[in-house]
């Protein structure tokens, strides 16, 4: 991935020599059409294309922004019913993420939405307990936690 | 009004509006856990939301770009869930009961001790 | 009309503010007052962005952040301190 970049970059100073024009446009010109050629020569040089990294991590933003109304709409609805029936509950999620970076990024994400609070890692960092305020079934937010964040995550950082 | 206006005021009524949730949900949550949750979500996202109106009005309104306004945004986003975990692990650790409505505690089995006088 | 909507806004965070420091005052444990003290801090920061822009001003800049800082970090030093007495770490 350094050697991308690296690459990438040469291109885009490149760009701007052959121009004989060096301002930030020019750069960033450059730096579009090193990535277009990194994409046309990615099966020559055997690599994995870099950019897909930077789209995987859009799409996670763009995830989050979703969760994040969605579930924010749902609290508001059980906060302000007048019958106020919950079940709270500490769940255990196992986790297949290895790093403490990855694993503080799912953790910070599951705080931040709304109705789930991520409270304490195992001492082997395989999973992390879940204070959420509504478990009608605990296997269901288990698996829905795995196919949002962690599989969003991975595909950003594998 | 114009229309920048109107987006700012709608942006800061939405952010007024959660944060009286977070203040509801004070009063209506049986425990410390619950009360948390209010806390740092709908507190903290109603905030988010009018820094942004305040940022975009300085923006396109009166023409001035505030950094320092979206570095506030940045840290509040960045520090909200940490100082939950610290609280809601502080209250675990130290016996805090939590409420009767409580269907299940994975947790107990991590700190058998500091359970022991609570159930 | 602009005046009056941000003006609506600022009555709902302050019946948000007064209820958190109700909470500090009455609630019945110490993580109880935290939390409410962390909510009174971060709500502050909106009720002084709607300041902003109310009075046109951009000089309220540095005192949302310092607010920020300070509710985080008063949070973590308490929240710290209930669960073990001790601020630092020494081992």
């Amino acid at each position: 991935m350094t050697f991308q970049v690296v690459l990438n970059t040469v291109i885009a100073i490149m760009w701007a020599v052959l121009w004989n024009s060096y301002t930030g446009v020019d750069f960033l010109l450059g730096y579009i059409v090193g990535i277009f050629i990194l994409f046309v020569l990615r099966r020559f040089l055997h690599f994995d294309f870099y950019m897909r990294r930077v789209f995987a991590a859009f799409k996670l933003i763009a995830l989050f922004i979703k969760e994040l109304i969605m579930s924010n709409i749902d609290v508001v609805k059980v906060l302000l019913s007048p019958k106020f029936d919950i079940e709270p509950g500490i769940i255990e999620v196992p986790t297949q993420l290895k790093s403490d970076w990855e694993l503080t990024l799912l953790a910070s994400l599951i705080s931040l939405t709304p109705g789930t609070l991520s409270m304490d890692f195992s001492e082997d960092k395989k999973s992390i307990f879940v204070h959420s305020i509504h478990v009608p079934d605990k296997e269901q937010m288990i698996r829905e936690i795995h196919d949002t964040f962690e599989k969003a995550i991975m595909e950003v950082t594998h | 009004m114009t229309a920048i206006e109107w987006i700012v005021a709608i942006l800061c009524l939405i952010g007024g509006f959660l944060s009286l949730v977070g203040g509801i949900g004070f009063i209506r949550f049986p425990d410390v856990y619950g009360r948390t949750h209010s806390a740092t979500k709908s507190a903290t996202l109603g905030v988010i939301t009018v820094m942004v109106g305040t940022f975009l009005y300085f923006l396109l309104a009166e023409g001035m770009f505030s950094g320092k306004i979206l570095l506030t945004i940045l840290f509040v986003f960045l520090t909200a869930p940490l100082a939950a975990l610290m609280v809601s692990r502080a209250a675990y650790r130290t016996g805090v009961p939590l409420s009767k409505l409580t269907t299940q505690d994975d947790l107990k089995k991590k700190y058998p001790e500091a359970r022991k006088d609570v159930h | 009309m602009f005046k009056v909507l941000l003006m609506i806004a600022l009555f709902f965070m302050s019946i948000s503010l007064v209820i958190s420091f109700v909470r500090t005052v009455k609630g019945p444990t110490m993580p109880d007052r935290i939390v409410a003290l962390d909510a009174i801090g971060i709500t502050l920061i909106g009720v002084i962005g709607i300041l902003m822009i109310l009075q046109e001003t951009i000089a309220y800049a540095e005192v949302i952040l310092v607010i920020g800082i300070l509710a985080f970090i008063g949070t973590i030093a308490l929240s710290k301190f209930v669960e073990r007495g001790d601020i630092f770490d020494r081992d």
